[in-house]
């Protein structure tokens, strides 16, 4: 359904893309995740031909956006970050206005508005001025507008950006649903949000993928497998913090009193130790008999954030090759 | 072509939907009108609108670069720009139906002046000769859609309102000097090569009364240049 391929952007002297490809097949919810500056904002703005990438191609439902800019643009809805909407209109003459632009012929043109501002819950407004809207609703009428031609793929960039914490549960519960019945790639800062919403996600940063995939196997595979946390606390004459084969110490913190955090984690960051080989009974064993007293001891499943810090941290790295074969 | 007229009515709505466009339109009905009571509504004069026209179209000068500056700079800095861009719209579409909005806009800033002809068919004896009149009007049009394709030009090359009426006040000014004062300081070939690119000397014509097409052809030419200039600017966008 989108198609984008090897992707290559630089302004003035950035290199704001260096070669980004991913694909939506129908149907499916792609979020576009990276730090600030990553290449996200640029990835979009080429997607939807408000800016033509400098080489790389984008073919959207079948149009190549480069060679058909005007069919490929059709079949796409977009709602820029902060949704720009035109002040002094109401809704329904914005929606109106889109619906021409995006050439929905006259005698559909106000059932696919109705149609719109229903589905964005937005018909209670529909007289009032968009300027005299909150954030929340000025949001979901950008949305709406999106929506208006019934285009085959929807981009959201940064859908809650600035909305309060209600807007956002309202306008979540409202991508969620479209989710359900549209091909969308969508960015966001909110990874709790993100994974529950896309089915896979797109990790960018210094303007490359990094990653893609399920939230699942991107921890799978990033983030260090499973960890161990220890509450503990050396006895007199305790020596140091054990280590085990096959983990290893990464964090030691202090905590009240005598008690120390203490994380562990698999030492292959790629091959997580399978389940039969869990550590746990191992590593309490160990603790005591170097004299530790032990309060706790855990697994702890990385979180999403955890995944996409490290994949941000390890392409900070200057270490790797892969940098110097970028460059 | 659906397109360009869906843009032309926002555009031409939202000046009457913000205070600047009815600031305009009461500023331009006001100070023109003090110029035809002033100057020929009164006893003895002779019935013709030339003092008005003179007005008007120094007037036009200053107002329709305030017409023009918000076409593109407004949607820039706000970034409605954007939603626009990614439209199934092409950029000339996109050009023309701002420009469009903004002659709409100027027809609607003359259209209460046309109180003026009618008073004075009304109340002088001879009446006036209609061919100046038409004449005078058409060379407003064309001076005005001249200024506002320059401004829609400047409007498309900035965020800033402010730059885009000073750009397109200061092209016409530079263009205006160059062929109309510049001339007699040149030796005679240059300068009169010079000269014929002058739009002083052809609205002159048209205030005698004097209907050329090869006027109208020159104001409208130039308005083609300009809105290409536009049309590259919006073009230009794309690229980052």
């Amino acid at each position: 359904m989108l198609e984008v391929r090897d992707l290559t952007h630089a302004f003035a002297r950035v290199r704001a893309l260096r070669g980004v490809s991913f694909a939506l097949d129908r149907g499916e919810v792609v979020a576009l995740l990276g730090p600030n500056g990553a290449g996200k904002t640029t990835t979009i703005r080429c997607v939807t031909g408000c800016l033509t990438p400098q080489g790389g191609s984008i073919t959207l439902a079948g149009h190549d956006l480069a060679r058909e800019p005007l069919a490929a643009r059709g079949r796409l809805g977009y709602l820029p970050e902060s949704a720009p909407l035109y002040p002094e209109l109401t809704p329904r003459q914005y929606l109106t206005f889109r619906a021409r632009l995006c050439a929905v012929p006259r005698r559909d043109r106000a059932r696919a508005v109705e149609r719109a501002m229903d589905r964005c819950r937005i018909t209670d407004v529909a007289r009032r001025r968009i300027g005299h809207l909150s954030k929340g609703y000025r949001q979901r009428v950008g949305l709406a507008a999106a929506l208006v031609h019934d285009p085959s793929v929807l981009v959201l960039d940064e859908p809650s950006n600035g909305l309060d914490p209600t807007q956002i549960r309202e306008m979540r519960a409202l991508v969620r649903e479209l989710a359900s019945e549209r091909t969308m790639l969508v960015s966001s800062h909110i990874l709790p949000e993100i994974e529950q919403l896309a089915d896979r996600m797109v990790v960018i940063a210094a303007g490359r993928v990094l990653a893609s995939g399920s939230g699942e196997s991107l921890r799978r595979a990033h983030a260090g497998g499973t960890r161990l946390v220890a509450e503990a606390a050396p006895g007199p004459g305790a020596l140091d913090a054990p280590t085990l084969p096959g983990i290893r110490l990464i964090e030691d913190a202090p905590l009240e009193g005598a008690w120390r955090r203490l994380v562990y984690e698999p030492a292959t960051a790629s091959a997580p130790a399978p389940d039969d080989a869990d550590p746990r009974a191992a590593l309490a064993a160990a603790l005591l008999h170097t004299g530790w007293r032990l309060r706790e001891l855990r697994r702890d499943e990385p979180t999403l954030e955890a995944v996409f810090l490290r994949l941000i941290e390890s392409a900070a790295e200057p270490a790797p090759n892969a940098k110097e074969a970028s460059a | 072509m659906s397109a360009t007229i869906a843009i032309a009515t926002r555009e031409l709505r939202a000046f009457f939907r913000l205070p600047v466009g009815w600031v305009v339109l009461a500023l331009y009905a006001a100070l023109t009108g003090a110029v035809f009571v002033m100057d020929t509504l009164r006893p003895g004069e002779p019935a013709t609108l030339r003092a008005f026209f003179a007005t008007a179209g120094v007037l036009l000068m200053g107002v329709a670069p305030a017409i023009s500056m918000r076409l593109f700079s407004e949607e820039l800095r706000t970034g409605t720009l954007e939603p626009l861009l990614t439209a199934p719209v092409s950029d000339l579409a996109l050009v023309l139906g701002k420009y469009l909005g903004s002659v709409l806009f100027l027809i609607a800033l003359l259209l209460p002046t046309l109180a003026f002809p009618i008073t004075l068919a009304l109340v002088s004896d001879p009446k006036p000769d209609p061919g100046p009149i038409l004449a005078g009007y058409l060379a407003l049009l064309l001076l005005g859609s001249l200024v506002l394709a320059v401004g829609t030009a400047a409007s498309a090359m900035t965020s800033s309102q402010t730059l885009a009426f000073l750009a397109t006040l200061i092209v016409l000014l530079a263009f205006t000097l160059t062929t109309s004062r510049l001339p007699s300081e040149l030796n005679p070939r240059l300068g009169e090569a010079l000269a014929r690119w002058s739009p002083t000397t052809r609205l002159r014509d048209f205030a005698r009364g004097v209907i050329a097409p090869s006027h109208a052809v020159y104001f409208l030419a130039l308005a083609a240049v300009a809105l290409s200039v536009a049309w590259g600017a919006v073009a230009g966008r794309r690229t980052g």
